[in-house]
């Protein structure tokens, strides 16, 4: 049976003043909020604000691979989990995990992998859960980024941090963090991530239309706010450990 | 890294056991003490209204969802809740990957019972022509970290989630099912409060609100929804017994301590505003 309000496109997604429709400029991110440890029970967590995003990260591991046969004798795998909470979206998902979601776990899982020394853990697993509790477009960037925060929190070596976006393209002009209108609405959405101990490319996606010209652009403007967003990275991470040294004396769990 | 883990070790019982038997808890608290609630509503843009309850490290978010279908033919002009809960193995190591589970399904009952017998909603309200429309409201808990107690945590995230609802108010117009461009909100859904509260045995000492310790050493547990003046549903669960003066006491207590609690938590000032 039909809902009553219809997710409807504006024929514009710009409006007269020349920003966009959430009055953000051509380059300009959407509030950002991240936190380290919120999940207790977990070994590392995150917690991310992305806009209308609200994803949460947690990571387990090293610990015993199940079912048995996944592990290998040689290396420790990386499961990745990625899911989105029934409400977090206008239609109700189904509980159970889609395509989409599987699909969206496996490109942040090879994305994340390269920064782990895998090698060193041999018949173990790392698992990370995302939770998407509220999605409005880009929730795989921001699940890569708070991803790469619950493993640091975690204490599991790393070689850097990841740090993901999506640019696009709408009503033929190029944008970064494309919201969840720009990207049903847009013509274009790339979402990319970086590894910073190498600057390359560890995460990438295309649907659209774009020559090389364009393409050249996309990968610089999508550089310069992967920057911004490694940095708010780091600020989270040290903070964590700034409050816990403003609380020293206070009784440690 | 919290140690979580399925085997409690005997002297770990005995602590907490000897803690108990003198009226203390390992956490500092009294027998029929909770730990401290916080409560933020409408936190997620996407739902119909939601609520991010924390009961000590204990967290739930839930979010509330509606679809329109056709009534149960015995209840054609009701409206139709259903809960649903999450036991995310991101938030504890307890839980794991897969389709709901026992412990899921108990906690999505459990509370379920809890709001339909309470004559919590109004489900005459939910009814937009009879026989054809009504609305059918899912109530989705998602256990964010799991450190016991998930059923009162939920308890109170549903009735929150509930109070805080804004759901597009529809008709039946000439073009079939239209919006009118209101909202329905906690104000036209929520009739009662009921409140669920949980106790935990081991040996012959019973507790309220037991934590993830605790509750790993527990024989049994029970919890028990009230409403103002009634009680409205009660779940027994675990291998062990109560006695019946237990209950009867249990009964009571239940009464006492959810009219203070339903003062602490002051629920109506979560209603959302929009009309």
């Amino acid at each position: 049976m039909p809902l009553i309000i219809k997710d409807e496109y504006p024929e514009k997604l710009f409006r007269e003043d020349g920003k966009r429709l959430d009055g953000r400029e051509l380059n300009e991110l959407r509030p950002i909020k991240m936190e380290v440890g919120v999940i207790k029970s977990a070994d590392g967590s995150a917690y991310l604000e992305w806009g209308n995003n609200k994803v949460f990260a947690a990571v387990y591991g090293p610990r015993e691979v199940h079912p048995h046969h996944l592990a290998k004798p040689d290396r420790g795998i990386l499961r990745v989990f990625y899911r989105m909470a029934t409400y977090s979206v206008f239609d109700r998902k189904r509980p159970a995990p889609g395509r989409r979601e599987k699909e969206i776990s496996m490109i942040v899982s090879d994305c994340l992998e390269p920064i782990l020394f895998l090698e060193l853990y041999p018949g173990t697993s790392f698992e990370i859960f995302i939770e998407v509790v509220d999605a409005d477009g880009g929730t795989r960037c921001a699940s890569t980024t708070v991803a790469a925060l619950a493993l640091a929190d975690a204490g599991i070596p790393m070689k850097s941090l990841v740090s993901a976006i999506a640019v696009g393209k709408i009503d033929g002009k190029q944008v970064v963090d494309l919201s969840g209108i720009e990207d049903k609405a847009g013509d274009a959405d790339l979402p990319i991530a970086i590894t910073w101990y190498n600057e390359e490319i560890s995460l990438l996606q295309f649907d659209g239309e774009m020559d090389l010209d364009e393409m050249t652009k996309f990968l610089d403007i999508a550089k310069d706010a992967l920057s911004k967003i490694h940095q708010m990275q780091l600020v989270s991470l040290k903070s964590k450990y700034i409050t816990l040294k403003e609380g020293e004396g206070e009784k440690k769990r | 890294m919290m140690n979580v883990k399925r085997i409690v070790s005997r002297i770990e019982k005995n602590y907490i056991l000897s803690n108990l038997r003198k009226e203390e808890r390992i956490d500092g608290r009294g027998l029929w003490e909770y730990r401290k609630f916080s409560i933020e509503s409408d936190t997620i843009a996407s739902a119909e209204g939601s609520a991010d309850v924390t009961l000590g490290d204990t967290r739930i978010i839930t979010g509330l969802k509606y679809d329109i279908g056709t009534p149960f033919p015995d209840l054609p002009n009701e409206g139709v809740c259903t809960v649903m809960a999450e036991l995310l193995p991101l938030a504890s190591p307890l839980f794991e990957r897969g389709p709901p589970d026992e412990q899921s399904i108990e906690l999505a009952r459990v509370v379920d019972r809890g709001i339909r017998h309470a004559d919590c909603i109004q489900t005459q309200k939910l009814c937009i022509k009879e026989k054809e429309a009504v609305y059918i409201l899912f109530l989705d808990m998602y256990v964010i970290n799991h450190d016991g107690n998930l059923i009162d945590t939920g308890g109170v995230s549903a009735i929150t989630t509930l109070l805080s609802a804004h759901l597009p108010e529809g008709i039946i117009g000439d073009n079939g099912l239209e919006w009118t461009g209101k909202y329905l909100t906690g104000d036209d859904l929520v009739n009662e409060l009921p409140l669920v509260l949980t106790y935990g045995k081991i040996d012959d000492i019973i507790f309220l609100d037991p934590n993830l310790p605790e509750e790993l050493v527990c024989e049994g547990k029970i919890s028990i929804s009230v409403t103002e003046k009634k009680i409205t549903s009660i779940q027994k669960s675990g291998a062990t017994t109560f006695s019946i003066d237990d209950i009867k006491m249990l009964g009571k207590k239940s009464l006492e301590i959810s009219q203070k609690l339903r003062k602490e938590l002051n629920l109506l000032q979560y209603k959302t505003s929009i009309k």
